[in-house]
């Protein structure tokens, strides 16, 4: 059986431990085994952004042991799949591991989707490294679609949802600025591939007021197409 | 103030994806002046003294000013060698950058900005928040009040009137000013011209009627030749404002030659280097590519946000961020973004912005500018997370922590609820 390797990252294992499970799930419906590789923790893109190399290489060299080359790696997470695709392998001095964002091997493996989202309208929030970096723009549509859910697109999907890391709390009021903005004119439920995104922008939306006050439910892709934007 | 600068950044990267997509091949164009401008940066010296030597060889003047200081007092003593009272100054961000319109005051000359954007701004005692519509968060409103503050006269709130009452209020300042000062947008070495690229027109009148003409300039707009000029050009205005030209833009060559009826009797270019050669052969060098058609900040979702004052005087948004703290000290700009590339992914010319940003940040660590107390905490996080045993304990004491939580995370917890630490995935 085809076998590979999850990277649940930072934030899902500790923040979004379900998505994680869907991610998981997703792989097993596509018909992949599915390992979670014990020793992995953090790809160090969090120094990394901030400028911190020494310390992202010593969070970064715990990938780098935990993950073997054998498998595929796959991750729930747009911006930790740039970091180890394009800056981890210069950063630890290593090879390039194949890497994938899940919705973009999804959709190159043909994975099929369960109809859980059938007649629902969702709004999609392209996370800036998965778009720009990693150049993933249509795999989270078509799955989504392929869902049943129908994609409303965002006034502005350019933009970022202001939440960039240590950004988020260096200059929080413009980090706040740029999720209002980004949480206006979507869909009741709004759906990104990005843990950061998703602490962010699902923050920002409870804050508000949540659905009492008109504001959107903010879902992960994982959870989106494995038990339907509702679970 | 948001608004407007929301709308109309929203406008400007509008119309550049409109414009860049008329082309046959937009990626190939970028690349073209990627290269163009990278051949002249990495042969700098040989084209400035090329151009020196063709501006000098048209009875031409050329000035090397290392500092801005040095600019400055190169320009007001110009002024004073000729018995200057007025300037006329068209749009330069390089002539912002040296404080001139405040060294020229304090010699008791009067300078009037002629560029509509800078006239507004100067009439509002304000500077520019944006390199190419300098007073992008202006109204309607705004303007009109500061036109009629200057005669007392009132103005329909309406484009066309505006525009004629500040024309009326410039034109003597066009036929009676001493000297003109103008920026240059590039400047050729291959033929000694520099380019002035407006929509206003105000560059040709600035730069012909006066008696004296000065034109400053960073020692980086130097390009080879009028081939590689064309293909700035090409992407310079589709940039910038969409057009495939601005209105007006003129090669000048010299001041007035023997036979000739218009054109100043003399012409000075100030070539500005203020830091700009201490890029060369860095990290950084790719910078000095800049054209400053300011598309990287009509996409800058920070930009738009907080305005181009919050920057500083002078550049502002992406370039700003990148280009201020490498001339002078700002520790807090490579951090004024979430380094979301799409700075770089506007840039005409391909310059890496947003790993340009990043490198800086690293500076600031390496460089010990970074508080001790930030490169503390994130030593310790990854010491604590580069073993299993430190990563588990520290994510269980944050999960008991959590009660605690909304005090101690006041920057993130003031306006956003945080997430609820739950069961780690691992330990299902």
């Amino acid at each position: 059986m085809k076998r590979v390797q999850l990277f649940a990252t930072c934030l899902g294992d500790l923040a979004f431990p379900d998505a994680v499970s869907d991610a998981a799930m997703l792989l097993r419906s596509a018909g992949f085994e599915v390992d979670f590789p014990e020793r992995q923790i953090c790809c160090g893109q969090p120094a990394f952004n901030a400028g911190h190399r020494a310390a992202a290489r010593r969070v970064a060299r715990t990938f780098v042991k935990a993950f073997s080359r054998e498998a595929p790696i796959v991750t729930p997470s747009g911006s930790c799949a740039t970091m180890v695709t394009h800056y981890l392998p210069e950063l630890v001095g290593v090879e390039p591991f194949e890497i994938w964002e899940l919705s973009a091997f999804l959709e190159h493996e043909g994975a099929r989707m369960a109809l859980v989202n059938d007649g629902i309208e969702v709004s999609y929030h392209d996370s800036c490294h998965m778009l720009r970096e990693l150049d993933i723009h249509d795999a989270p549509r078509r799955l989504l679609e392929a869902s049943g859910a129908t994609v409303r697109e965002l006034p502005r999907p350019d933009l970022c949802c202001g939440f960039g890391g240590t950004f988020s709390v260096r200059q929080p009021e413009i980090s706040l600025a740029m999720a209002d903005d980004k949480l206006t004119g979507t869909a009741p439920v709004l759906v990104t591939s990005d843990p950061g995104c998703l602490m962010h922008l699902r923050g920002r939306s409870e804050a508000l007021g949540g659905s009492r006050r008109d504001m959107p439910a903010v879902v992960h892709l994982a959870t989106a197409l494995a038990r339907g934007v509702r679970a | 103030m948001q608004d407007v600068l929301d709308v109309a950044t929203a406008n400007l990267r509008d119309l550049r994806l409109g414009a860049w997509a008329q082309l046959d091949d937009a990626e190939a164009l970028r690349e073209q002046g990627r290269e163009a401008r990278t051949r002249a940066i990495k042969n700098l010296s040989r084209y400035l003294d090329e151009f020196q030597g063709n501006v000098e060889a048209r009875g031409g003047h050329v000035h090397r000013c290392s500092t801005d200081a040095e600019a400055a007092e190169t320009i007001a003593d110009i002024c004073r060698s000729v018995g200057a009272s007025l300037v006329a100054k068209s749009k330069s961000m390089a002539s912002e950058e040296i404080g001139l319109n405040d060294a020229l005051e304090a010699e008791g000359v009067r300078v009037v900005e002629t560029d509509l954007g800078e006239y507004i701004l100067q009439l509002a005692g304000e500077h520019p928040v944006h390199i190419v519509a300098p007073a992008i968060e202006k109204t309607r409103e705004d303007v009109a009040k500061l036109l009629e503050s200057v005669d007392g006269e009132p103005v329909d709130r309406e484009l066309s009137a505006m525009t004629a009452k500040a024309r009326r209020q410039l034109r003597e300042v066009f036929l009676t000013a001493d000297v003109g000062v103008t920026g240059a947008n590039f400047a050729v070495a291959e033929t000694g011209s520099i380019c002035l690229v407006t929509n206003e027109g105000n560059g040709r009148l600035v730069s012909t009627l006066p008696r004296v003409h000065v034109a400053i300039l960073g020692l980086e707009r130097i390009v080879a030749n009028t081939h590689d000029l064309a293909t700035c050009l090409k992407l310079l205005a589709r940039s910038a404002t969409a057009q495939r030209l601005t209105t007006y833009t003129t090669l000048i060559t010299g001041p007035r030659r023997d036979g000739e009826e218009d054109g100043p009797e003399e012409l000075h270019v100030i070539v500005l280097d203020n830091g700009r050669s201490s890029l060369l052969g860095t990290r950084y060098e790719e910078m000095l590519n800049c054209i400053r058609c300011g598309a990287c900040l009509n996409v800058c979702p920070i930009y738009r946000k907080s305005g181009g004052a919050a920057y500083g005087p002078v550049y502002s948004g992406p370039m700003g961020a990148v280009l201020v703290p490498l001339l002078a000290k700002a520790p807090d700009l490579p951090h004024a973004s979430s380094l979301c590339g799409a700075c770089t992914q506007a840039c005409p010319v391909k310059i890496p912005l947003h790993e340009l940003l990043l490198e800086l940040r690293r500076d600031l660590v390496d460089d010990r500018v970074a508080s001790w107390w930030e490169r503390a905490a994130f030593t310790l996080w990854s010491l604590a997370w580069s073993s299993r045993l430190g990563y588990r304990a520290t994510t269980r004491l944050a999960r008991l922590g959590q009660p605690l939580a909304p005090s101690l995370s006041q920057p993130w917890s003031r306006g956003r609820a945080l997430p609820r630490l739950q069961r780690r995935y691992r330990d299902r």
